[in-house]
């Protein structure tokens, strides 16, 4: 599942390889990196493209009624050049996607994929936007709080969230968020404040699909600051330090900080993938138009082309955002600012 | 979520509604008030917000398919006619009056002298010429294709046999088809044969005039997909469409008849039924559908109830089983089926009363309804019994039955009451297949089914004729997918379709549905009601049961809907 | 970091000095509160679901697939505590019935995962080098992979059954495991008893089965009972769509999509297996931070 892959849990930070020297080989680190993008990508593009066309059904046939006739879906393969042979199609398609070419939907007549994902991008990509800009300061705040308040009410009840956000899905946590914000305060207020269970808009509409997304992250980044930051805290030079007086402590506190969210700026980059990934479930449950559920739609709907460019770019994500967090490693090693 | 079978516009099953007109006539409620002008409000408020649901997939009329798609179509573009808003006929739209020749074939429309383009170009007979080749082109593929206008317009019925990358051929075929305008305001033509339900097919609303300069100048593929290129003869013209989530019409200030009291509509593409409910509760939209879970909600809501409009809706819906196959091939186990299953408590109490329970074809409200016939398949558990027993099916067979369903909460939900109905009058277990819709289409197709349901029809046009094709074997895996493929059923529609004399018609047509109703070949359901949400300044729509009317109630006459002061 | 005396590396099955490490584990764990409720509420929702049939035979609780349409939609009412769904059906009988599906899915998955990414990560891990290089490459690309086409696709060809669902999630997630079991695999092939083994002409395969699989149990077990609700989780997913199990039987994630559509008119039809899914996962959570910490060698004093 989509949702669980970009997910910043185990496994994501598992099969780095760090080259041990610096500058011309990092270059050369990064050019593999990306080199290495090509046969993943198009593994994924074949699976998809064969397993797309597999699943039965045409992308013609109605979900209900009368059907096309053959000699009309006949043409429509024409039109779309559905009839030549799968390899033929497969070949063709690759040299497109060679060209940035992702051709035609089938299922709006004469548009571009490459035009229906750009409008449903800038929709996944505010409320992705809006849940990184909560999930940094609330995530990285509740770590830092818990850890200097240890073991006090404070960091039970972090700890407590942490552990409710990090088990509980995002489906589920939307639900409940509906059924207290949308149909429990209907009902309240007679009708007269409530969120809208779904859709788009710059407004409340934004409030729920953005903290549904942010849960999860939210609990992840506090469990990790909270327990690098204790790391910190328990050096011996911190805690004389932190001894010594206020003034001290808010120096020691800037060291602090600086020093425990190494291991946190590595964890944003599975953050931002499972933003764009987690979109397909928070989606769903808001109605909202993003690429998500461009995604789902596209699956049901069979739009071969929409399907296949929709599943690179959010392969393309993920292995970007796995890029990103390796690069981290060897930037911001922190043996190297420690010493 | 709502019921899917009928996302194709030509089925329109989960889309009809019957219009106010019929409802005033039928039952004398007068649910609109005609424009009096007095309390209408001022024009800037005259802005209409409705939701279909769906983005349009093309602008272009001749392309479109989808209800959802059917009123923008319908408000852009004008067909030559359009339907009474009692349907007892049809009346001039572009067109002012047509004639038909005595033997049926010849159709001569006589296009209005004053009807414009939304540009100011005077509409032209050869629109019309172009506007009809475009649908039968084969390079284009339109889904409207068939049977309404290969199956009617002399020299058509070669569609099949041009190959669409011929240029040549295609272009020879499309000037030999029976299309001419002999003079601007003079468009003809020609049929195979006698098809007295041709008025209706010209009234569809694919059925537009396509400006031939406009569609040259940014290419066939390019021209409808920009609202500002789109062109057309209708009430309204589009003013903007927000991919994913809005269009906009405003009023076409070129069209020939009365100019609309509405300075805009605005159409929401919000497919999630929750979302868009709670939009009408919050006012952000005028009309909305009632999802079927909320049928209660809505009928007990002191507010609610009174803004609540339950349309009849020219549609039946039904189960299909596989008449080649056992056990389905044994009419006697199709009779203990259809009596197994109770009706009156699915629309009581699964539908809340959104369908009503149903046990033959025509439709409730229609030409050719047959209530005498309802006694046939009716529910009757001790005569179910008998049938089964008489039918000596093997308990194994019997058993080994799969219930074919479409993936949606609505379908899946009839799926588990049928089968639970099955069980307890029939004592057969059945198992449930409820998968992806587009798997399903393949499977029914193929005949690789049992049961499957619900299946079903809406009214493209109001004709006896629109329904009875469905069931002829060369409907057999396209229209209907038990394939009866009995001869004496094709022989009575055949002659009904092409006879002239409407008294024959009905006849025939009647005795075609006598055998489809005796032989069990489907067992019928029930017709469902629109459950409409109306703010009460909606006023002065004259909704007709072939509306879009589950978006739009009135869409063929939205000239006449107008926002009161509220 | 300052290494334990006997790292969880070195457990030896047949060594009863070692097995006390395990006794030890089950000591901390047992010290752990919040562990335990988990612990309780889950082995409550096994035997529910394991008694289930039985309590419907003697009439405690409804029967999850009898139709009443006369009465649908109810509350929670002392005949139906938990209310009744669109059919009639007892919401309370078909959550208990939920359980069975989601909880035997849950954990039979888990056995999928571990074959495959038992067999490519100690592969991996025990021979090393290009062997090693290729299987995780194979790894990477399926990680990039978003597999809910996947599953989709495979649950549309064959059909939505138990089966097909247990066959589609099985194969998609053991990518996390297979990097697990091949990181401690390499970690502790250079091990001296590994070593001695080897020396003393052990085939690689009993080397494996021996020494390696049974070494690498802990962080499996933790990882497995992370993997129990993520499972859960898609099945609630899948159905959600409208591909998952088939009906009339009741699963959490059925009852998800059944109660979502009724939710402004009933919201407690959706309301009901929500719950039931958020009690279960924390439960798993809390187990398997319990076990995770219970493990640790670090945690030893």
């Amino acid at each position: 599942m989509a949702v669980a892959k970009g997910a910043p849990a185990r496994g994501a930070l598992l099969s780095i390889k760090i080259p041990r020297g610096r500058g011309s080989s990092l270059a050369l680190y990064i050019a593999k990196r990306i080199l290495w993008l090509v046969p993943v990508l198009l593994f994924v593009i074949t699976i998809t493209f064969f397993m797309a066309h597999l699943a039965p059904g045409s992308p013609w046939d109605k979900a209900g009624g009368r059907q096309l006739s053959a000699p009309v879906v006949a043409n429509l393969n024409l039109k779309y050049g559905l009839d030549a042979p799968l390899w033929v199609q497969y070949v063709k398609y690759l040299g497109n996607v060679a060209h940035l070419d992702f051709g035609l939907s089938y299922q709006y007549q004469n548009q571009t994929v490459s035009s229906i994902l750009l409008e449903s991008w800038p929709i996944t990509a505010t409320n992705g936007a809006l849940a990184f800009l909560l999930i940094v300061p609330v995530g990285i705040g509740l770590g830092v709080i818990a850890a200097l308040r240890q073991n006090t009410w404070v960091d039970f009840a972090v700890g407590g969230f942490s552990t409710f956000g990090a088990s509980v899905p995002n489906l589920i946590i939307g639900i409940l968020l509906i059924i207290v914000f949308s149909v429990g305060a209907y009902r309240v207020t007679g009708g007269n404040v409530f969120l809208p269970t779904g859709g788009f808009g710059l407004d409340d509409h934004l409030i729920m699909p953005v903290i549904t997304l942010a849960v999860l992250p939210i609990a992840f980044i506090a469990r990790l600051t909270r327990s690098s930051t204790l790391d910190v805290l328990r050096q011996d030079y911190i805690r004389t330090a932190w001894a010594k007086g206020l003034r001290e402590r808010l120096v020691v506190m800037k060291h602090v900080l600086k020093n425990s969210l190494i291991p946190v700026v590595t964890a944003l980059g599975p953050t931002f993938a499972f933003l764009v990934t987690g979109s397909v479930i928070v989606e769903s449950v808001f109605a909202i138009p993003g690429i998500g559920r461009t995604f789902v739609t596209a699956v049901q709907s069979r739009d071969y082309p929409l399907i296949l460019a929709t599943t690179i770019l959010f392969a393309l994500v993920v292995a970007l955002a796995n890029l990103v967090v390796d690069l981290l490693y060897v930037v911001i090693d922190p043996r190297v600012r420690l010493s | 979520m709502e019921q899917s079978t009928g996302k194709l516009k030509w089925s329109r099953l989960a889309t009809l509604m019957a219009g106010v007109a019929l409802v005033v006539a039928a039952c004398g409620t007068a649910s609109t008030t005609n424009n009096n002008g007095n309390n209408m409000a001022s024009s800037d408020k005259q802005i209409l917000r409705i939701n279909s649901g769906t983005e349009p997939n093309s602008l272009d009329p001749g392309q479109q398919s989808y209800d959802y798609e059917g009123l923008i179509g319908r408000n852009v573009f004008e067909p030559l006619l359009k339907p009474k808003k009692d349907l007892s006929d049809v009346e001039g739209a572009a067109a002012s009056s047509y004639d038909v020749s005595s033997d049926g074939i010849t159709y001569t429309f006589h296009i209005r002298q004053n009807a414009k383009w939304s540009d100011g170009v005077p509409l032209k007979a050869k629109d019309f010429v172009y506007g009809y080749q475009r649908i039968l082109d084969p390079r284009l593929a339109a889904g409207y294709t068939d049977p309404f206008f290969d199956g009617t317009i002399a020299g058509a019925a070669n569609y099949a046999s041009i190959d669409a990358k011929n240029d040549a051929a295609s272009t020879t075929f499309l000037q030999g088809l029976g299309l001419s305008a002999p003079d601007d305001h003079t468009f003809v033509v020609k049929l195979q044969q006698p098809a007295g339900y041709f008025k209706w097919v010209a009234s569809l609303w694919v059925a537009a005039p396509i400006r031939k300069d406009i569609v040259e100048k940014y290419g066939s593929d390019k021209w409808a997909t920009v609202p500002s290129q789109v062109i057309g003869n209708g009430m309204f013209k589009i003013s903007e469409q927000v991919p994913k989530d809005h269009i906009t019409l405003v009023p076409n200030d070129q069209y020939w008849g009365d100019k609309p009291h509405l300075t805009k509509i605005i159409d929401y593409f919000i497919d999630d039924a929750n979302q868009a409910f709670s939009k009408y509760q919050t006012g952000e939209l005028d009309i909305q559908t009632v999802p079927l879970a909320n049928a209660d909600l809505v009928q007990n809501d002191p507010k609610l109830k009174n803004e609540l409009h339950k349309l009849p809706s020219l549609n039946t819906f039904w189960l299909t089983p596989n008449l080649h196959k056992a056990p389905f091939d044994n009419v006697k186990f199709r009779e203990a089926v259809s009596h197994a299953i109770d009706r009156q408590s699915l629309a009581t109490d699964v539908s809340k009363g959104q369908y009503a329970p149903v046990t033959t074809f025509i439709p409730k409200g229609m030409n050719g309804y047959q209530p005498g016939l309802s006694d046939v398949q009716k529910y009757d558990p001790a005569a179910a019994k008998a049938a089964l027993q008489a039918s000596g099916v093997s308990p194994a067979v019997a058993n080994g039955v799969h219930y074919l369903a479409r993936n949606t909460t609505a379908n899946k939900q009839l799926a588990e009451y049928i089968t639970g109905q099955i069980k307890t009058n029939l004592g057969l277990n059945w198992t449930i297949d409820v998968i992806d819709s587009k798997t399903v289409t393949s499977r029914i197709r193929k005949a690789n089914f049992d049961i499957y349901g619900p299946d079903g029809w809406g009214a493209d046009y109001p004709d006896p004729q629109d329904w009875y094709d469905i069931f002829t074997t060369g409907g057999c895996h396209g229209t209907n997918w038990g394939c009866p493929n009995n001869p004496d059923f094709d022989k009575l529609v055949q002659q009904a379709d092409q006879s002239t004399k409407d008294s024959d018609r009905v006849t025939k047509y009647n005795d075609a549905g006598k055998l489809l109703t005796n032989q069990f070949y489907v067992t019928f359901l029930y017709q469902r009601t629109e459950w409409q949400l109306i703010k009460p300044y909606v006023q002065g729509y004259q909704a007709t049961p072939l509306d879009e009317g589950i978006y739009l109630p009135g869409d063929f006459f939205t000239n006449t809907i107008f926002i009161a002061n509220h | 970091m300052a290494a334990p005396a006997v790292a969880l590396e070195q457990i030896d099955w047949e060594n009863p000095e070692q097995i006390g490490l395990w006794k030890d584990a089950w000591q901390r764990f047992r010290r752990n509160p919040v562990a335990v409720v988990g612990l309780v509420v889950i082995g409550l929702l096994v035997l529910i679901a394991l008694i289930a049939p039985l309590l419907v035979a003697i009439g405690m609780v409804k029967d999850p697939l009898h139709q009443d349409v006369a009465h649908s939609y109810l509350g929670f009412s002392l005949q139906h505590p938990l209310g009744t769904d669109y059919l009639g059906r007892d919401l309370l009988g078909r959550v208990m019935y939920g359980a069975r599906i989601s909880l035997s899915l849950g954990i039979l998955v888990q056995f999928v995962y571990l074959l495959i990414g038992g067999v490519i990560g100690l592969t991996a891990g025990y021979f090393g080098g290009k062997i090693d290089n290729l299987l995780m490459r194979f790894v990477d690309i399926w990680y990039a992979f978003p597999d809910l086409l996947f599953i989709l696709v495979v649950v549309s060809i064959l059909g939505s059954s138990l089966t097909t669902l247990f066959l589609a999630l099985g194969i998609v997630g053991w990518v996390d495991l297979a990097r697990l079991i091949r990181g401690q695999t390499l970690s502790i092939k250079e091990k001296e008893f590994v070593e001695g083994a080897r020396a003393a002409g052990s085939s690689p395969l009993k080397i494996i089965l021996k020494h390696l699989l049974p070494n690498t149990l802990g962080p499996i077990i933790v990882s497995l009972t992370f993997g129990i609700p993520r499972v859960i989780f898609l099945e609630a997913v899948l159905s959600y769509l409208g591909v998952g199990i088939r009906p009339p039987t009741p699963s959490w994630g059925v009852m998800l999509q059944d109660g979502y559509q009724a939710i402004f008119a009933y919201p407690h039809q959706v309301f009901v297996p929500a719950v039931a899914i958020a009690i279960t996962m924390l439960s798993f959570s809390f187990i398997g931070d319990g076990l995770r910490d219970a493990l640790d060698p670090r945690m030893r004093r």
